[in-house]
């Protein structure tokens, strides 16, 4: 949308006003301006030529040498136009110019025939893209010579506006609108459009008939007779052109003014080409099909609206004319039509059939069907004069539910300190006279409510700003403020009481987590898409499965971009898995200490659960919409405040509503490592490797337990894989037991007080051999939400122990299958059997005993430490302590026989 | 005393011998300790001869138990004095040392990086709590009534359009913008309130590098008795300020959001040129920030509160382009593209 300053200024008077000094104003009170472009600027030199004498060039066959007549001189110039003729007026560039195309015209040789300047197209002086002949400037009575500048009204300073900012604005699709943006902020008046001399005739121009289903409020119509088509006086043409319209002829024209001038688009149809003598507005049938003046043949749904004569469709209501029926050369009488149809109808039928035009996006903001009335009358005026010998021969027809049943007019109830306090102004920065006047000019009507006091109005409306753009007060507000100038209103500090801001704990936790794994931990954040991408998870045959191995639902989308993202993801690791592929292929480091081998990756988020409509006792069901609304007084009373349209739409979205999913936060993990080679089908892991990113891993998880003063995670194996311990069903359901991914024999399910939280697991050998890369990946999935609801461990200022500890070693001799940690919670035990000693156990290393010759191959040991509160150990305490774990080892299976038997010997001997 | 050495003196001399002998060639600590243990330790060879005093006649026993004694303090000195050598050699040497090389690199512990995301979203939310903000948390699937209708938006309106949705089968949407909050916080808390609300929105559009489909937002929103466009641009200039470290000019233009009234864009004064006009503002000296606005009335209402009673501003504020802007990142997909090359070139703490 552009909008011309020559054409405001023949609205308003702008005179001691610099349009690009005021561009800033416009832009800060009505609209942005997305550019200020000065038309004519830099042609000063380029003259008005007359074409005297047209001769071949004698080295090309396209190419042609015109004498031109420069009033005092003449020259001869090279020019390569299909459309150059003796006698017609052209813009002549003198060498030495530099036209808005960026060419700069010189002095020189074209095909050896001297050409100094050049004859000038639209495209060349910037006024279009047409650069396929060149600009005539015929009907210009200016002298040949005469500077094009004076000859033509070229120059101007048009805005380009930005149409996004205007879109809730139906009056400013037009210079009129705008014209009146810039009479209240100059504070100057608006002329009114010249409508005068018409004279209707009492027959109507046809019977219009409009359908009850029509998306079409009004239509105007009449009839012009003697019209001769013609090319419009050049003033015209250039002013089209430079607002972006492709100038066609007098009565295209006309309406295409009308259209830029009014808002309003405007069709004119060749009368004798109409079938009848009537026409029907109404919905499209089925099959119907209408071929635009575009040349193209369009088929028509039942949502398309549609003007018909008594045969067919003639035109596309509000999107464009039937081809049929178009304004020919022989032309001579026309039928006008001046409508205003429904924006949202328009919009569907021009998005259906991605036929957008000018009128279209005009009618999309849905105009204002008194507009139509306005258009109607300066189309005749400016037709007629344009065409000397038309008349009109009909009356003006107005027919439609807008003519049927009038609106009535938005008045907006407010008073005048409400006004100024919503701004942050006074009385004297604000004065009544002022505001008056400012809501004047934007026809605004204001009366003083009687027994107001001067402070409550009522104000009026203008029919077209009035429903969807201005209702309330707030508006006013609104146009007060930027006709006033956001940038004079004084700024204020707010008076809200201050009071400590509700952070809720989680907020700070999702922090510590963060700064633990990142910080403490040496793993890389990394954000991601909600979406899963599904060839991914079947490239690597991923997926939940519940514990019957049935998949879990997920939340499908109904509308999506790509094959990548058709579902929310319902865990984390899946996404996070994709990730560490990524950069295990792009050889990427995380950790600063781990260059090009390990790479630590998590993300902390939301995943998405779908809630079935009968877990109406679900923990986490969010109802979707504010609880109060839910209650039917609450409710009512927001219903009651708003206008029935709006009424309508929230009604049906509040009974439509349904619990919205299970939004739970969670945490992943993952750390991978690259191994070398690898052969199809099978990745083997050293076990040193997997072992250690396991331990990594929970490391991790217990360095989060810590931080978050969680008790310490108990991890261990899950007796089934997929299968909940009996004690911890108490959460299940609310962690994914059985990802794909799971490693039925290197795996532990991770239990924090009496809450399951979630899994940490090797890569299954089948999805780690599907990888793109050889690597061996550990994952973790917890439920933060499950975690956080474990209650904190309270944290003691304790003395530390006066006395100083002693220590001692056990190295067992056990199986290979023989958990470190079953040893160590039997030793543990034993040492809380101890009486006035506290025992603590801590393993050390795991190693084989290469010259074991039994079962009992795997050697581990732990450290003892033990600790007296009230006094020094002795070497009875610690004995007595060596002797109680010792026993407790005597019978365990998973201890060699006589082991522990032969240590109390030992010890009791030395 | 006899001028005739005694039958032991033989073993004491050649004790004596050894022992000093041993102790000259211990040149470390270690061997040294293991040369005292082997001579005056429970059964080291001095000790030994000490014990045999028991066995000589009485009348020797003096002579004897001297000899052994002096025995015994002679390598006790040999040993100390050995051992002050041995240290103050080793100290020497240490300090005479030339081949320390001080210019290895660093050894760091394994050392992770906070997403730049997180890192700009925790500055803010410190920013805003200092003032008095609550920082709340929202769900990312959201009710079409939460999206839209509470937000004065409805089904006719043409932000529904510019605002392309992913809508889910169920019938529930992708919250477009952080303003699906607005209400849940209105009923969440008893106003006059101040609060954020941070998080991923989402727009069904085709990327490219300034667009994502995948986004942050933070909402800011206030509600109090009096709110007015004078307290908006106060709060904005603060607030802003605050954020970008540095007094910050802001002015207001008309903009159009159905859920404020009247609305806004806000612009700052450009951070690069200071205002006086250069590329990045194209040379207005302004950029444009954030839309806010004066809540409008049907939000109010949407969220249980009487607009007769309570106003409020509300702004969104674009975090993944605060984040681009601040440290000039050209492709909004790397933001959430999983690379962790482009997390490792941020290093502070979270």
């Amino acid at each position: 949308m552009f909008v011309s300053w020559n054409w405001i200024s023949e609205l308003v008077d702008t005179s001691g006003v610099d349009p690009k000094t005021f561009a800033e104003r416009f832009t800060l009170s009505v609209a942005e301006i997305e550019a200020v472009v000065e038309v004519g600027a830099g042609l000063e030199r380029v003259l008005v030529a007359e074409v005297v004498a047209v001769s071949p060039h004698p080295n090309a066959d396209k190419l042609r040498l015109a004498l031109c007549d420069l009033g005092d001189t003449r020259v001869q110039v090279v020019c390569g136009a299909p459309d150059l003729v003796v006698g017609m007026r052209v813009p002549f560039v003198p060498p030495g110019v530099t036209l808005p195309s960026g060419i700069t015209v010189r002095e020189g040789e074209v095909r050896g025939v001297a050409s100094p300047g050049m004859l000038a197209s639209e495209a060349d002086l910037g006024l279009s893209e047409d650069n396929a002949g060149l600009l005539h400037l015929d009907g210009c009575d200016a002298a040949a010579g005469t500077p094009l500048l004076d000859a033509v009204p070229l120059r101007d300073v048009l805005y380009e506006i930005d149409n996004k900012s205007i879109t809730h604005r139906p009056d400013l699709w037009g210079q009129y609108g705008m014209a009146r943006e810039v009479a209240a902020l100059l504070d100057r008046p608006l002329r009114t459009l010249p409508v005068h001399d018409l004279v209707f005739t009492q027959t109507p121009p046809l019977h219009v008939r409009i359908s009850r289903h029509a998306h079409c409020r009004r239509y105007l119509c009449t009839r012009l007779e003697g019209i001769t088509i013609a090319p419009s006086p050049v003033a015209l043409r250039l002013r089209l052109r430079s607002l972006g319209v492709r100038p066609i002829n007098n009565v295209v024209d006309a309406t295409n003014l009308v259209m830029l001038e009014t808002g309003n688009p405007l069709h004119a149809f060749d009368a004798r080409r109409l079938a009848g003598h009537e026409l029907t507005i109404r919905q499209a049938i089925e099959g119907e099909t209408i071929r635009t003046l575009d040349g193209e043949l369009r088929a028509l749904a039942p949502s398309d609206c549609v003007i018909t004569d008594a045969e067919a469709p003639v035109a596309l209501a509000g999107i464009m004319g039937g081809a049929d029926s178009e304004i020919r050369p022989d032309t001579v009488s026309v039928v006008l039509e001046a409508a205003s149809f429904d924006g949202a109808a328009i919009r569907r039928t021009a998005t259906r059939l991605g036929l957008r035009t000018d009128s279209s996006a005009r009618f999309e903001k849905h105009l204002d069907p008194n507009t139509a009335h306005t258009a109607a009358l300066r189309f005749c005026r400016v037709l007629l004069d344009l065409c000397p010998g038309a008349v009109i021969s009909a009356g003006l027809l107005d027919v439609g539910p807008h003519i049927d049943a009038p609106p009535a007019p938005t008045c907006v109830h407010t008073t005048r300190s409400y006004l100024r306090s919503r701004l942050g102004l006074d009385d004297a920065q604000l004065s009544d006279d002022w505001m008056d006047r400012a809501l004047t000019a934007l026809a605004f009507v204001v009366d003083r409510v009687p027994g107001g006091g001067g402070d409550a109005l009522r104000v009026t409306v203008p029919s077209f700003r009035a429903g969807r753009d201005v209702s309330i007060a707030e508006d006013l507000v609104e146009e007060l403020g930027r006709v006033y100038g956001y940038d004079r209103i004084p700024s204020e500090a707010p008076s809200v009481a201050a009071r400590p801001p509700f952070l809720p704990a989680d907020r700070a936790q999702e922090r510590q987590a963060r700064a633990c794994l990142a910080l403490g931990r040496g793993l890389t954040e990394v954000v991601l898409y909600s979406f899963e991408s599904e060839p991914f998870l079947q490239r690597l045959g991923l997926g939940e499965h519940d514990r019957d191995g049935q998949p879990l639902p997920r939340l499908g989308l109904a509308n999506h971009l790509s094959s990548d993202q058709t579902h929310l993801r319902r865990v984390l690791s899946n996404n996070l898995l994709a990730a560490m592929e990524a950069n295990l292929l792009h050889g990427n480091s995380a950790a600063d200490g781990h260059k090009g081998l390990q790479i630590g990756l998590f993300e902390l988020s939301r995943s998405f659960v779908p809630i079935r409509p009968d877990e109406t006792d679900h923990p986490a069901l969010d109802r979707g919409l504010p609880l109060a609304l839910t209650d039917v007084t609450a409710r009512d009373a927001y219903l009651a405040g708003l206008s029935p349209s709006l009424r309508e739409g929230a009604l049906s979205a509040l009974e439509t509503t349904q619990p919205l999913p299970w939004q739970p936060r969670r945490l992943a993990i993952a750390l991978g490592e690259r191994l070398g080679g690898g052969q199809e089908g099978l990745v083997q892991a050293p076990r040193a490797v997997s072992q250690r990113l396991f331990r990594e891993a929970i490391g991790a998880v217990e360095a989060l337990c810590r931080q978050l003063q969680r008790p310490a995670p108990i991890c261990a194996r899950l007796a089934e894989p997929g299968h909940l311990p009996r004690d911890l069903t108490a959460t299940q359901g609310h962690v994914d037991l059985q990802p794909a991914w799971l490693h039925p024999a290197r795996h532990a399910a991770v239990q924090v007080g009496d809450h399951f939280v979630g899994l940490v697991s090797l890569l299954h050998p089948e999805v780690r051999a599907r990888l793109a890369v050889p690597a061996e990946v550990v994952l973790v999935e917890l439920d933060l939400d499950a975690l956080l609801a474990v209650p904190a461990v309270a944290e003691k200022g304790e003395a530390p122990p006066r006395f100083p500890p002693s220590a001692f070693d056990f190295t067992v001799p056990s199986r290979a299958s023989t958990r470190a940690g079953v040893l160590r919670d039997a030793l543990v035990r034993c040492g809380a059997a101890v009486a006035a000693i506290t025992v603590d156990v801590d393993w050390v290393a795991a190693f084989e005993d290469a010259e074991a010759t039994d079962d009992f191959e795997r050697a581990l040991t732990f450290r003892i430490t033990c600790r007296k509160l009230d006094g020094s150990l002795t070497d009875d305490d610690v004995n007595l302590a060596r002797q109680a774990l010792l026993e407790g080892l005597l019978d365990h299976p998973d201890v060699r026989g006589g082991w522990a038997a032969a240590m109390i010997v030992h010890h009791q001997q030395s | 005393m006899s001028s005739e050495s005694p039958a032991w003196q033989v073993d004491i001399d050649a004790a004596a011998t050894a022992a000093l002998a041993a102790v000259t060639e211990a040149t470390d600590l270690a061997a040294l300790r293991e040369v005292e243990v082997a001579a005056l330790g429970r059964k080291g060879s001095v000790t030994a001869l000490m014990k045999r005093v028991g066995t000589l006649a009485k009348t020797e026993r003096r002579a004897y138990g001297a000899a052994a004694g002096s025995l015994r303090q002679q390598v006790t000195a040999a040993i100390e004095t050995q051992r002050d050598q041995i240290r103050a050699a080793a100290i020497a040497a240490e300090l005479d040392d030339d081949t320390f090389d001080e210019t290895l690199p660093g050894l760091n512990p394994a050392r992770g990086h906070v997403h730049p995301l997180s890192r700009v979203r925790l500055e803010l939310e410190e920013v805003f709590t200092s003032m008095g903000f609550s920082v709340l948390d929202y769900p990312e699937v959201e009710s079409e009534f939460d999206n839209f209708e509470a937000l004065n938006i409805p089904g006719w309106h043409p932000a529904r359009d510019m605002q392309d949705t992913f809508w889910l089968k169920s019938g529930h949407l992708l919250r477009t913008h952080t303003s699906a909050g607005q209400v849940r916080a209105m009923h969440q808390f008893k106003p006059p309130f101040r609060a954020i609300f941070p998080g991923k929105v989402y727009r069904y559009e085709s990327t490219d590098a300034s667009h994502d489909h995948t986004f942050h937002q933070l909402e800011g929103l206030m509600i109090g008795r009096h709110v007015s466009v004078g307290h908006l641009l106060d709060s904005m200039r603060t607030l802003l300020s605050a954020i970008f470290k540095r007094d910050v000019q802001v002015r207001l233009r008309p903009g159009y959001f159905p859920f404020v009234e009247p609305g806004f864009e806000l612009d700052i004064s450009c951070q690069v040129c200071g205002g006086d006009g250069c590329s990045v503002c194209k040379q207005s000296g302004w950029v444009e920030l954030l839309p806010c606005g004066l809540v409008h009335p049907n939000v109010l209402r949407a969220g249980g509160l009487d607009p007769d009673e309570w106003q409020g501003w509300a702004f969104g504020l674009g975090l993944s382009r605060l984040v681009m802007m601040r440290y000039g990142v050209s492709d909004i997909r790397l933001l959430l593209g999983g690379d962790a090359r482009f997390v490792e070139g941020f290093h502070a703490g979270a």
